[in-house]
């Protein structure tokens, strides 16, 4: 009898305290919040803006901090359905001397149904590399 | 009944509930139910939960095994009692046999298309809904000649519903879906309007998933489009003629209501107000053509399904929608769809509804979470 009436309360606990934003539109559109550290160059801290004109991806990387703009952003959907939503983006990142450090994002969509979706991959540059995952808020 | 019964269809009524939290909350019949999967179950009622927004009555039946409990779920309350069922027609401890579909993840959950009693007394059978006799009546016009689209001065109520189509395609197109936009062959997602390669992916997606991450069920959103026009429960029109505006009333979803301006207000939102926060229902402004209501909607966000079926859409989302009550008893909807977002080009698609006339729309509170 105990089991069966933690069982129900923690039910309708779960069952009463469920409230999400959806997010139905272009997958990519939103704010993406993570890390992609450990860098020399940049903080381990990653923070996404995408949107979706209709045409192209656009963005900003760490805006507001690093404040980089996406020069180019992709997303390729599968073929057939399941299957994986493959991002790529890329931009530039000034190191301490002013000189342009060009990186590009691989990653995939996980969970692409959830308003709290993430992408997760790689990073690399000509000088380093290293794993990323964001989560849309 | 036996406390040990009420006991077991509890926990039943539990693990149900608590299939909410891992994605299995309200939802399209189709995202839980496999109509391909026909089961008949026989057994004894052990409790019948009368909730919107699905009633589900909880059976001991022996197997192999010995005596385990099934769910099985119905209707809702309002689409029962329309049968003439009413929550006291079946009691714990009738020996019942259900007729339905198996739940597609295997567990014991049946959709019940029929439950009846022993002894051969049906007390539940899913009908497809008929629609009322055509009056013949002509249209009914106001002081300014315009067609009626809600109830006339001192008439007895009436709301618009049946729709002759519960999906959205191109206007042309003829692809198998069932009612709730369920595609039966995926390979006919291309057709079914001009969408651009992420927004077909994602609505084959969708449609792969048995259209079981539709927030207008497990998050309750408003039915924003022309999906308000396709739930079960109907529509009803309250004309504001004096402020110059429609109330559109929506019996299914949450129970909200939209707003048709023809004041001949700009189609602009109000700054630090919708303007900065697209809406469900977007911005409605209208006018009449003749004897058709044009309205003209921009500012939806993005999160909502706007039809059955997870057909995607943007906030570039324009819709052109036309009513024209083409005799007293039907409304001819048709929808020009823009959203240079999501598809390659406008198209349109629309069907008609039905005026159910002496009938108050019947109210369909959808529930968060609730499966």
């Amino acid at each position: 009898m105990r089991a069966f009436i933690i069982l129900f309360a923690f039910a309708i606990a779960s069952f009463s305290g469920t409230s999400v934003v959806a997010q139905e539109g272009h997958p990519l559109k939103g704010s993406w919040v993570g890390e992609w550290g450990p860098s020399k160059l940049h903080s381990d801290d990653l923070l996404l803006i995408l949107n979706w004109d209709g045409k192209a991806i656009t963005g900003m990387v760490n805006p507001g901090t690093d404040n980089i703009a996406i020069k180019s952003a992709t997303l390729t959907p599968p073929p057939s359905a399941p299957g994986d939503w493959v991002v790529r983006l890329q931009f530039d990142v000034k190191d301490p001397s002013g000189a342009a450090v060009a990186y590009t994002l691989d990653g995939k969509i996980e969970n692409l149904a959830f308003h709290n979706r993430s992408i997760s991959g790689t990073w690399k540059s000509a000088r380093e590399s290293g794993k990323f995952k964001v989560q849309r808020q | 009944m036996t406390f040990g019964n009420t006991r077991v269809s509890l926990l039943v009524l539990a693990a149900v509930l608590l299939t909410v939290v891992t994605g299995n909350a309200h939802h399209a019949k189709s995202a839980k139910f496999d109509d391909t999967k026909p089961m008949t179950l026989t057994g004894v009622v052990t409790l019948v939960d009368w909730r919107n927004p699905h009633v589900h009555i909880f059976v001991n039946v022996k197997d192999q095994k010995g005596v385990v409990n099934w769910a099985a779920e119905l209707e809702s309350p309002i689409e029962l009692e329309q049968n003439g069922w009413s929550h006291e027609t079946l009691q714990p401890g009738a020996n019942v046999t259900i007729r339905g579909v198996a739940a597609r993840n295997g567990s014991r959950q049946v959709w019940a298309n029929s439950v009846t009693v022993s002894g051969g007394k049906a007390v539940f059978t899913v009908k497809p809904p008929t629609p009322p006799a055509a009056t013949g009546r002509p249209v009914p016009r106001g002081p300014d000649k315009h067609p009626l689209l809600g109830q006339e001065n001192g008439k007895a109520d009436g709301y618009w519903a049946l729709p002759s189509s519960t999906v959205l395609a191109e206007a042309g197109v003829n692809v198998p879906m069932n009612g709730d936009g369920l595609l039966r062959n995926i390979a006919d997602a291309p057709k079914v309007a001009p969408m651009q390669p992420w927004a077909l992916a994602l609505y084959r997606n969708r449609q792969v998933r048995f259209l079981q991450d539709d927030p207008g069920f497990l998050h309750c959103k408003p039915p924003g489009g022309p999906r308000q026009l396709q739930t079960p429960q109907g529509i009803q029109f309250v004309e504001d003629r004096e402020r110059q505006r429609i109330f559109v009333l929506i019996g299914g979803g949450n129970n909200n209501f939209r707003i048709i301006y023809l004041d001949g207000r700009d189609q602009k939102g109000s700054v630090r107000g919708d303007d900065d926060n697209p809406l469900y229902y977007g911005r409605s402004v209208a006018k009449w053509e003749g004897d058709t209501l044009v309205v003209d909607t921009t500012g939806f966000n993005e999160d909502f399904w706007f039809t059955n079926g997870g057909l995607p859409h943007t906030d570039k989302l324009r819709l052109i929608e036309r009513f024209t009550r083409t005799d007293f008893d039907t409304l001819k909807y048709d929808v020009t769809v823009d959203d240079v977002g999501a598809y390659t080009r406008q198209w349109t698609g629309g069907w008609t509804l039905r005026w159910v006339a002496g009938k108050d729309m019947p109210r369909h509170l959808c529930q968060d979470n609730r499966p």
